[in-house]
């Protein structure tokens, strides 16, 4: 599978306290791929260097198969980029303002920038200093859009957003999505708004990327086990125990990952005895994974 | 690209612009008002040379506004804007510089106007001779090399510009030392300002005399 994005080890010291360490991601072509994590752990920072807006300590970065950040001005003709918070320049209006970031984009299309100011109710002659949040995030999806970018790459959009704002913005990131078979990264720690716009999935904790997998294997194969009788270790389970809270009395819950109904039977040839399945919803299973991947670090 | 960045770069600096380029015609012209009043030739070319710190110092004073205000809607925005934009750093730099270099001509254009005006006056002592032009040619080197210096400086980081302030209050502090412990035997910061601002120093031309009016 080739990848749109692709990092191996990357690494970079932030502060004292914070880096991003060995950071191996790959964001396929054509994928949502959703980048999930708690506030501060990496996720913007990892963001800024696929973008080459930073420099790495270590490792590599590939992003539409050149090489960052050395090739970063190719990259970026390709890339639309909502950042977190709106860093337009505050005197101009917002019709300059798409007149001035027009000009550095080849693929522009000045017509769909006029229907996306339609849909978006945006005002071209109101100031970019004087646009709620909300403007401004559609303001930046128009500009990430207009471009016509092969991959886009979304930095928290619609984090403090109204839901009617943040309906428009994902609307407007589908129907391009569908229309175009653009790559997307997108980041958040709403889970719950990427659960319906995502295939792929990478969860980021403490400057680490904690999993990565298809959106479908992150719903249905994280699952909640309730196990009685099990014996203290298991060998050749067919399934990744992540979590294993052996509570007080006789049944263990047990967070594991890739379980399939079939697998009963393993747990039946070493003794124990499944009580019951539970699914997960995706913000369950993101919370379960980011205590397991504390538990396992420490 | 550079006119996109031309006009975001105007649009941010043109209050600036403007008052400095009135304040900068107005100079010769108050010049001349002041000396207008002196009994001798002598008197009006002493007149007039007084004034002569006063253009070094617009020059200087334009140049580090129009190079602050270059950088000053990008610094703003922590530069992400900027960074994201499909150009290399280098050529975004040359841009932004080349913008600020535009705005320095309205200026020294309102400086050309004023001495102009003050040459045609007919005010001016017989045996004397005005030198408009010079003087403007002298103002936009001068201008253009403070605007170069602090160019550099806003668009280096915090810990550049920090490293700058720190080597001058080093030097400062360096020659307090020398006199609490030396007893004022030992004069570090004279041959400094010397390499700097005398001839062939980066900024000489700050120096000397700034004549609007000459023998």
């Amino acid at each position: 599978m080739s990848h749109a994005i692709e990092t191996r080890n990357l690494r970079c010291r932030v502060a004292k306290s914070f880096e991003i360490s060995d950071l191996s991601m790959h964001v396929p072509h054509r994928a949502v791929y959703g980048f999930l994590g708690p506030n501060g752990s990496g996720k913007t920072t990892t963001i800024r260097l696929l973008l080459g807006l930073m420099k790495p300590t270590g490792g590599s970065v590939v992003v539409l198969g050149m090489p960052m950040p050395e090739r970063h001005a190719e990259v970026l003709a390709r890339t639309g980029y909502v950042p977190e918070r709106l860093h337009l320049y505050p005197s101009l209006t917002v019709g300059e303002a798409i007149r001035f970031h027009r000009q550095f984009y080849s693929t522009w299309d000045q017509a769909w920038a006029n229907e996306l100011m339609k849909q978006m109710q945006l005002e071209g002659d109101r100031r970019v200093g004087v646009l709620s949040k909300g403007e401004s995030g559609k303001l930046m999806m128009l500009l990430a859009l207009s471009q016509r970018p092969d991959l886009l790459v979304l930095d928290e959009p619609t984090d403090g957003l109204d839901p009617v704002v943040r309906r428009d913005i994902l609307a407007a990131l589908v129907e391009y999505v569908t229309d175009r078979e653009a790559t997307v990264l997108i980041s958040s720690h709403l889970v719950h708004e990427l659960e319906r716009i995502c295939d792929w999935v990478g969860l980021m904790d403490k400057g680490r990327l904690v999993a990565e997998m298809p959106m479908l294997e992150f719903k249905t194969g994280l699952k909640r086990l309730r196990v009685a009788s099990a014996p203290d270790s298991l060998s050749g389970a067919p399934f990744t125990l992540l979590v294993r809270d052996r509570g007080n009395g006789s049944v263990e819950q047990w967070l594991v990952r890739g379980w399939a109904p079939a697998m009963q039977t393993y747990l039946e040839s070493v003794g124990a005895s499944l009580r019951e399945v539970i699914d997960l919803d995706l913000e369950e299973g993101f919370v379960e994974m980011l205590r397991a991947s504390r538990q396992r670090t420490g | 690209m550079f006119s996109a960045i031309l006009w975001s770069q105007w649009k941010a600096t043109r209050a600036l612009v403007l008052v400095v380029t009135v304040l900068v015609f107005a100079a010769p012209l108050f010049s001349l008002q002041v000396a207008y009043t002196a009994f001798s030739p002598v008197q009006f070319v002493s007149s007039m040379q007084s004034f002569g710190a006063l253009y070094s110092i617009m020059a200087a004073v334009a140049g580090l506004l129009v190079a602050l205000s270059a950088w000053r809607l990008d610094h703003a925005g922590h530069h992400v804007y900027a960074l994201a934009l499909p150009l290399s750093r280098a050529r975004y730099a040359a841009y932004r510089f080349t913008a600020g270099l535009v705005f320095l001509l309205p200026i020294a254009v309102g400086l050309l106007i004023g001495c102009l005006l003050v040459a045609i006056s007919g005010l001016i002592p017989d045996g004397l001779h005005a030198y408009p032009i010079a003087l403007t040619l002298r103002f936009t080197l001068a201008a253009l090399v403070a605007y170069a210096v602090f160019f550099a400086i806003s668009a280096a980081t915090n810990k550049t510009a920090g490293m700058i302030i720190g080597v001058i209050a080093s030097l400062f502090f360096a020659q307090y030392l020398l006199n609490v412990f030396a007893g004022n035997t030992y004069d570090i910061l004279e041959p400094t300002v010397n390499f700097i601002f005398v001839r062939p120093g980066i900024l000489s031309v700050f120096a000397g005399r700034w004549m609007l009016v000459d023998a």
